[in-house]
């Protein structure tokens, strides 16, 4: 399908610069490069051109001349994604980076609405100011964007409790190659007008529309906090936990696991000794300072009586930034042990915790891999982390070992992914994933955007949307 | 035609730090210089440079690692540090940009850059026609055609003589305490000396003997131009000099974050060595010596409740030294405003035309909030008051100033 799309000519890059400015368009061997490549452990893929806009119609024209051209268009946040989503088909990169306003915070409606390229902890700085939060959280809040978040629908250390970005997005003003720029949802929490498009959008990573603007819904910041971490002689104990805690329908903000290699890898980079477990948990409660201590209290019950066997509280802020960062240290303290890592995202029903990490040990063991587990057990989502330290010769096992857990994972009726996206790493789960109904994603990709010119080989196989018959 | 070297080689140990970059951007977050108008580009920020190198390492990268384009995005980088403190990798971002930015060409400003020491004691010893030179506009002119110091750059003035000579002709005292070295890097020892002469003077109201053995400039401006070899020099012979000194029982002591950096950080990395390691141990800044005084009971404070601001100095958060700042402002009574902003001087970095309009840029939104503040301000970098001093119209002073006064024996 190579000659599907149009290349980037000399007469297109004067349009471009025509529209947005020759600042704003660069086809220089640097920008290209380092628009080429996100988070995921993958190659480059540059594209021919890149672009900043300023403004939602300069987009909008974007769209609509490379739906004439039939050239392929890929909006670009923060670039942190773990999916690479990276220009595979080359074509323009349209970088939201310019695009970084606030533009209003309605307090009274606890309300933010965005440009797409502002960073989440940057908006969370502005909004502390009010009392209000945007509370989804991913542990990539300090480059990740507003806009790269709806579109992979990002989640965090709080799901459990507050939900991922789909629960807080509103509205969009979003452009779309063939319908131009379009205002959708309301300002109100619920409507019961047709379909929800909004939602639709949410989680599409850039193959349906580029957003230009993001209405939010915020939450006020909690009034106290408690922060507790328990400690477990066997998973299957500390996943009991997990279990009985959602099911008296507790009210925990954070319920997170670590194993012991990750315990051990955070001892290591974070000079943190913990006791002699399999399995940590880090529980988290959000509330008035009564409520915060009374549910917190329910939890370590709980525990106690499934078999934590030492429990830590946070006294104070420092204590809480401390168990906190024993926990957010988890990844960058697996990456430290080797530079060859990869980073699952699955996600399982609950009562089938213990079996997915035991399946991961094994598969682990079979290709010979360091595997470690963390993950926002409250929901469900587990991210094994696969490594071969620093030997790159086996890159090709951890793609293998990764493969065999998600095939697992969908088998038990669960996801490969729960809050990364789908991009070029995941696209080959979907018809495995979700059935004929595949399809129907198929068709509505083929109405909003007839020419796949949006995000070419992301989310869905250009093949796949070229063969008719799917 | 001379031969490109390559990556490897120019990166030697530090390859490894650009292949376990993860591109997570935390170090974007942080960076001065990739949250201003130009660093709207990923190539003009932190995570960008570090993609390019990893770029260059997988032959997908057009460019050598010594041409312009590259160089000049290299040069963003002003070894500020502060991406250091949140990278989860533990990639040594700043280390590895001086190793390719030593792949550059040689420029005549580079080489004055590479040798200030020399030109600065040069300097000194003219005092009346080098700040007429630095003061005139036919000799920022000058300044500026020859070695790019952007005319409107805050430019310090010499003060005559130098520290170093001050303390050999006054280092008297018996010293019944012990003995210390001073480390003084160019900036306190010619322009600003009469801090130094105060730092003296209270150190031998101690009792301590105060020497200043035979020493160079700390460097950090060699390594921030890639000037790797004389770096190496540099800190080969202010280690020696100071381990002579040290082997006698006596202490490294510095009063500026750079001096202190060099002597803590930078070379024992770049020297690897034993006696780096042994000097390394045995420096400690004023800041400390003056806390543990107050905790022997030696020392007290008394003076009037005074609201002032923190600045936290890039070089005295790498020092890791900010506690031990903020604690002593306290004890001697001063209630603390903290900023966090870069002031966007970084050394020399601020004052190269090219880099000017940036610098300032950078430093704004902290020159706004001092203004607003209207507050004495204390900031342990020399470069960052003088930016500071110029950009504002408040006090400015290095933390020990503020106490010095206050300081009961
Ligand atoms: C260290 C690290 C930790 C992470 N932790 C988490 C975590 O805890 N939870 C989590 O959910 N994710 C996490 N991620 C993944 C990633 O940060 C998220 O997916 C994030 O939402 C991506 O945002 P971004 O702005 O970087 O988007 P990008 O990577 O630039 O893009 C991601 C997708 O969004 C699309 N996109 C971007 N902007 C727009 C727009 N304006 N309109 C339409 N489409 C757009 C892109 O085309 C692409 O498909 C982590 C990543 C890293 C590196
Ligand atoms: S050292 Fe400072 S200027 Fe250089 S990349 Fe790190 S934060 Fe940026
Ligand atoms: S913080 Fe470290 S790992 Fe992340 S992009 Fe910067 S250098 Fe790479």
């Amino acid at each position: 399908m190579t000659n599907y799309f149009s290349k980037v000519s000399s007469k297109d890059i004067d349009y471009l610069e025509k529209l947005c400015g020759s600042n704003n368009v660069s086809t220089d061997e640097e920008d290209l490069v380092t628009n080429a490549i996100d988070a995921q452990l993958g190659g480059f893929h540059k594209p021919e051109v890149v672009v900043w806009p300023e403004t939602s119609e300069q987009v909008v024209e974007i769209l609509k001349y490379a739906d004439e051209k039939k050239i392929p268009v890929y909006p670009r946040g923060g670039g942190t994604g773990l999916t690479g989503t990276v220009p595979v088909h080359r074509g323009i990169v349209v970088n939201m980076k310019k695009m970084n306003k606030i533009v209003e915070i309605d307090e009274e409606n606890m309300q933010v609405r965005v440009q797409p390229g502002v960073v989440y902890d940057a908006l969370n700085k502005e909004l502390e100011r009010y009392g209000l939060f945007f509370p989804p959280d991913p542990s990539s809040g300090a480059a990740c964007t507003i806009g790269g978040m709806a579109a992979s629908n990002a989640s965090g250390l709080k799901a459990v409790k507050y939900g991922t970005t789909r629960e807080y997005v509103l509205g969009f003003e979003a452009a779309f190659p063939r319908d131009g720029l379009q205002r959708l949802g309301t300002k109100t929490f619920k409507y019961s007008l047709g379909f929800d498009v909004v939602k639709m959008l949410i989680g599409s990573q850039g193959t349906l529309a580029i957003f230009t603007e993001i209405n939010l819904r915020l939450r006020p910041l909690p009034e106290s906090m408690e922060t507790s971490a328990a400690f477990f002689s066997s998973i299957s104990d500390a996943t009991k936990a997990i279990y009985k805690i959602i099911r008296q329908g507790l009210d925990v903000a954070a319920l997170e696991f670590m194993d012991k290699p990750t315990m051990g890898a955070v001892s290591e980079f974070k000079k943190i000794e913990f006791p002699n477990a399999e399995a940590m948990l880090l529980i988290e409660t959000h509330g008035s300072k009564k409520a915060a201590y009374e549910e917190m209290e329910r939890c370590i019950s709980v525990v106690k009586e499934n078999g934590g066997f030492e429990i830590w509280h946070a006294s104070s802020k420092e204590d809480r930034e401390r168990l906190w960062s024993a926990r957010k240290g988890a990844y960058p303290s697996v990456l430290k042990l080797g530079r060859f890592t990869l980073i699952s995202d699955v996600i399982i029903p609950l009562s089938r915790l213990v079996e997915a990490v035991e399946k991961a040990y094994s598969i682990g063991k079979k290709y010979g891999l360091r595997t470690s587990c963390i993950g926002h057990f409250g929901d469900g989502n587990l991210h094994v982390n696969w490594g071969t330290g620093d030997n790159g010769e086996k890159i090709e096992s951890l793609h293998r070992a990764n493969d065999e857990l998600n095939r697992w994972v969908i088998s038990i009726g669960g996801a490969v992914s729960g809050e990364h996206g789908i991009g070029t790493e995941k696209k080959s789960y979907m018809r495995l994933q979700h059935g004929e109904s595949y399809n129907l994603m198929i068709k509505i990709k083929r109405l909003l955007d007839p020419n796949y010119i949006l995000s070419p080989g992301i989310a869905f196989d250009l093949d796949d949307l070229l063969n008719k018959s799917g | 035609m001379f031969r490109q070297r390559t990556l490897d080689k120019v990166l030697n140990d530090y390859l490894y730090d650009v292949l376990k970059c993860v591109r997570c951007g935390f170090c974007n977050s942080v960076c001065p210089t990739s949250n201003i108008s130009l660093s709207y580009r990923d190539s003009r920020t932190s995570r960008g440079r570090i993609v390019l190198l990893q770029a260059k390492h997988s032959s997908v990268l057009n460019l050598s690692i010594e041409s312009n384009a590259i160089q000049e995005l290299m040069d963003l980088c002003f070894g500020c540090r502060r991406c250091l403190e949140v990278c989860p990798a533990g990639v040594r971002i700043p280390q590895l940009i001086w190793r390719v930015k030593s792949s550059g060409p040689l420029r005549l400003n580079k080489f004055f850059y590479t040798y200030y020491g020399t030109f600065e004691k040069l300097g000194a010893m003219i005092p009346t026609l080098s700040n007429l030179l630095v003061k005139s506009n036919f000799g920022r002119t000058l300044l500026e055609q020859i070695l790019d110091i952007d005319r409107n750059a805050p430019f310090p003035s010499f003060y005559g003589d130098s520290l170093e000579k001050y303390i050999k002709k006054h280092s008297s005292s018996n010293g019944d305490r012990g003995r210390l070295a001073l480390f003084i890097d160019v900036f306190t020892n010619y322009h600003d000396v009469e801090l130094g002469i105060r730092t003296v003077n209270l150190l031998q109201r101690l009792g301590y003997r105060v020497e200043a053995p035979p020493q160079m400039e700390a460097g950090t401006l060699a390594l921030e131009f890639g000037a790797l070899k004389r770096a190496v020099k540099i800190a080969r012979f202010n280690i020696d000099s100071m381990y002579e000194f040290i082997k006698n029982d006596g202490k490294v002591i510095t009063i500026s974050p750079a001096a202190y950096v060099a002597l803590k950080i930078d070379y024992p990395e770049l020297l690897g060595d034993e006696k780096s390691r042994i000097v390394a141990e045995n420096t400690i800044d004023i800041v400390d010596i003056l806390l543990n005084e107050y905790d022997d009971g030696r020392i007290r404070f008394k003076g009037p409740v005074e609201n002032a601001v923190y600045h936290h100095s890039c070089f005295t958060k790498a020092a890791r030294l900010t506690t031990s700042v903020k604690r002593l402002l306290e004890l001697a009574g001063y209630k603390l405003t903290e900023f966090e902003e870069c002031c966007g001087i970084a050394g020399i970095w601020g004052l190269i035309k090219k880099h000017h309009e940036a610098s300032r840029e950078i430093g704004n939104k902290l020159f706004t909030k001092i203004e607003h503040a209207q507050m004495p301000v204390f900031s342990q970098s020399e470069t960052c008051r003088l930016q500071l001093k110029h950009y504002t119209n408040s006090r400015i002073m290095h933390p020990l100033e503020g106490v010095m006064d206050r300081i009961l024996l």
